[in-house]
């Protein structure tokens, strides 16, 4: 959809629908809070629930980490508006300006709060980069769709700085920067050495069901493998509360390894898409939120790819 | 490719199809359609309130359901035809439907339609010998209801439908294959299974053909879509028998539900797309029996 059209139809919605809105649609403020985790870090923690125009895609993490030279922030939100915020805030916070952007992956609720800072200093890893390129635009119509009014003027900003390099350091903070991949093609996960932080992005969830739309699970459970291995005090997952034990890492190999074994399993006893998202959630799942549809949707990711695995080839046509 | 009988019979049998391919005429006949055009004897004060509410009802029961000479005019909603499908596609591309007339004595045939997809109709199947249901996935164009209208020995159609809420852009984006240099080269791969247990009347048989499934909205490329498949015996009885239309989604996936009996070890399947192109595979039915497996 062209952007004049969008804010057109989202204008004529807007104005039709008036007299009913919720108080939450006058206003499209996020309610963004800085909790302290490390020396000299800060998060901001998102609801564990999907995009909807109740919450704004306020449903992501978000870190900053306040340096002498200047602030890191690691991912910017779902909208422009979450970016003003999000800057606000880092400067009642810290009183610094920003001077190092990181985009752990390229789906839009990590992404689309770029614009509010400048080009030059955002960086994400080459195929993240391209990512954007190609679906960035298609991510943001999508997101127009689920929020609405939200993300009025959000424009796909794309990252200046393609990460080649292995760590960066900003005044006493050296951060280490380790490309992997599993949740998608490109997932950058961010050891802070001076503070023992690993922001793990994506690749960790926690009571948040793990989502799959551009997942490779084998590449995934590896990346768990060596973020385990990586020496750190705490996990901050991309969806969940901050980590001290390792739980985040625990919850989504598991989850995503049954999820895995119940979808192999559907395929090889007959089941068609419909029936394999009808399974039953384990206790242990239990203190994951949105499980459900999110089940729902890795079938739809996931299963035609198992399908065309694990069916037998019986033949070609004489195409 | 050289043009062969078969494929003009097709062209000719799929007359429809084809004119439904080209959007201006189809926009023309959608017109006439809005505009009231009397397509069929039935009025629309004759027709029963729709059960999922769809501004194109009306239409739809005139284009795809009245005019059908083998059934009657007698159209009723009936709970029996259970259509599921998610509320939310989370791949408009890709919207798994599963369809079950089980309830419906002798049915002939099964038709399902997309109501607001630029080409509304999805498939037919004549469940022949075999249990009236099925699954397969389809693309949309936008949020449509989907409907199965299932004619009965008597020539009654009775309608299931659903609603699905979907992004926009399914029948209009290209298929993914042409992003792949070699598509062209597992053109028509068939990959299928039956399960087939003594202990019950009806085998699943599940099948997925490599094609792209144009639909010949995306800029550029021509439509381009498996359009028949017919599941056999080894000498030749028809078990089940299904007509494809463009919205069914690109490597059509489908489960099929044939009775195969007694020493029938292996099922045919046919088909062909809008190009002339057959396919015809055997997929072997050994019977798996509990008892035997332990």
């Amino acid at each position: 959809m062209d952007k004049i059209r969008r804010h057109l139809l989202l204008g004529a919605a807007s104005s039709l629908a008036m007299p009913i809105l919720p108080a939450y649609a006058e206003t499209f403020q996020y309610d963004l809070k800085a909790v302290r985790i490390a020396q000299n870090s800060y998060v901001v923690i998102g609801k564990r629930e999907f995009f909807t125009k109740e919450n704004g895609g306020d449903i992501v993490n978000i870190a900053f980490i306040s340096t002498s030279e200047g602030v890191v922030v690691i991912d910017t939100g779902p909208s422009q508006r979450y970016g003003v915020a999000l800057k606000k805030l880092i400067k009642q916070t810290t009183g610094k300006e920003v001077v190092r952007v990181y985009n752990t992956h390229f789906h839009p609720d990590h992404c689309l709060g770029n614009q509010v800072f400048k080009t030059q200093d955002i960086a994400a890893l080459p195929k993240t980069i391209s990512g954007l390129k190609v679906s960035g635009d298609g991510f943001s119509d999508n997101l127009y769709r689920l929020l609405g009014d939200w993300m009025l003027g959000t424009e796909l900003t794309i990252p200046g700085i393609p990460i080649t390099f292995s760590s960066e350091k900003f005044g006493e903070h050296r951060f280490e920067l380790l490309p992997m991949q599993g949740h998608t093609d490109a997932d950058l996960a961010i050891l802070d050495h001076t503070t023992g932080v690993l922001y793990a992005g994506d690749l960790c969830f926690l009571d948040r069901a793990a989502t799959t739309p551009h997942a490779d699970l084998q590449k995934w459970y590896e990346a768990l493998k060596s973020l385990r291995k990586t020496p750190h005090k705490v996990i901050f997952p991309g969806h969940g509360p901050v980590d001290s034990t390792d739980r985040s890492i625990d919850q989504t190999d598991q989850y995503l390894r049954w999820l895995e074994g119940q979808l192999v399993a559907s395929v090889k006893n007959g089941k068609d898409m419909i029936e394999a998202s009808q399974m039953s959630v384990p206790p242990e799942f239990k203190s994951i939120d949105v499980i459900k549809d999110e089940i729902e949707r890795s079938v739809a990711h996931l299963y035609p790819g198992l399908e065309e695995k694990l069916l037998p080839f019986v033949g070609q046509g004489d195409g | 490719m050289v043009l062969n009988f078969k494929m003009w019979a097709g062209l000719i049998q799929n007359f429809n199809t084809v004119i439904l391919n080209r959007s201006p005429s189809f926009l023309a006949l959608a017109a006439a359609l809005v505009l009231g055009a009397h397509v069929h004897g039935v009025q629309a004060s004759e027709l029963p309130k729709d059960s999922v509410d769809s501004i194109m009802w009306e239409n739809v029961a005139k284009q795809f359901i009245l005019s059908d000479q083998e059934g009657s005019d007698k159209i009723v909603m009936d709970d029996r035809v259970q259509v599921v499908a998610p509320k939310i596609a989370e791949d408009q591309m890709n919207i798994p439907v599963h369809v079950d007339a089980r309830g419906i004595e002798n049915v002939r045939k099964i038709v399902v339609i997309a109501d607001l997809n630029p080409l509304p109709k999805v498939l037919t199947y004549r469940p022949e010998k075999a249990a009236p249901r099925l699954s397969f996935r389809i693309k949309v164009e936008q949020g449509t209801p989907i409907r199965a209208a299932v004619l009965d020995g008597k020539g009654v159609w009775h309608i299931g439908a659903t609603y699905v809420d979907a992004a926009g852009g399914g029948c209009s984006q290209p298929a993914l294959a042409h992003s792949q240099n070699d598509w062209v080269s597992t053109l028509a791969e068939v990959r299928a299974k039956i399960w087939r247990s003594p202990a019950k009347e009806f085998s699943t048989l599940r099948v997925t053909i490599k094609h792209p499934m144009d639909t010949g909205l995306a800029d550029g490329i021509p439509a381009f879509y498996v359009e028949d498949l017919v599941v056999k015996t080894p000498s030749g009885q028809r078990l089940g028998r299904l007509e494809i239309h463009e919205p069914v989604s690109e490597n059509p996936t489908l489960t099929l539900f044939p009775k195969i009996k007694g020493s029938v070890d292996h099922v045919v399947l046919s088909g062909r797309d809008n190009e002339g192109n057959l396919i015809k595979v055997s997929v072997p039915a050994p019977v798996q029996s509990s008892h035997l497996q332990k």
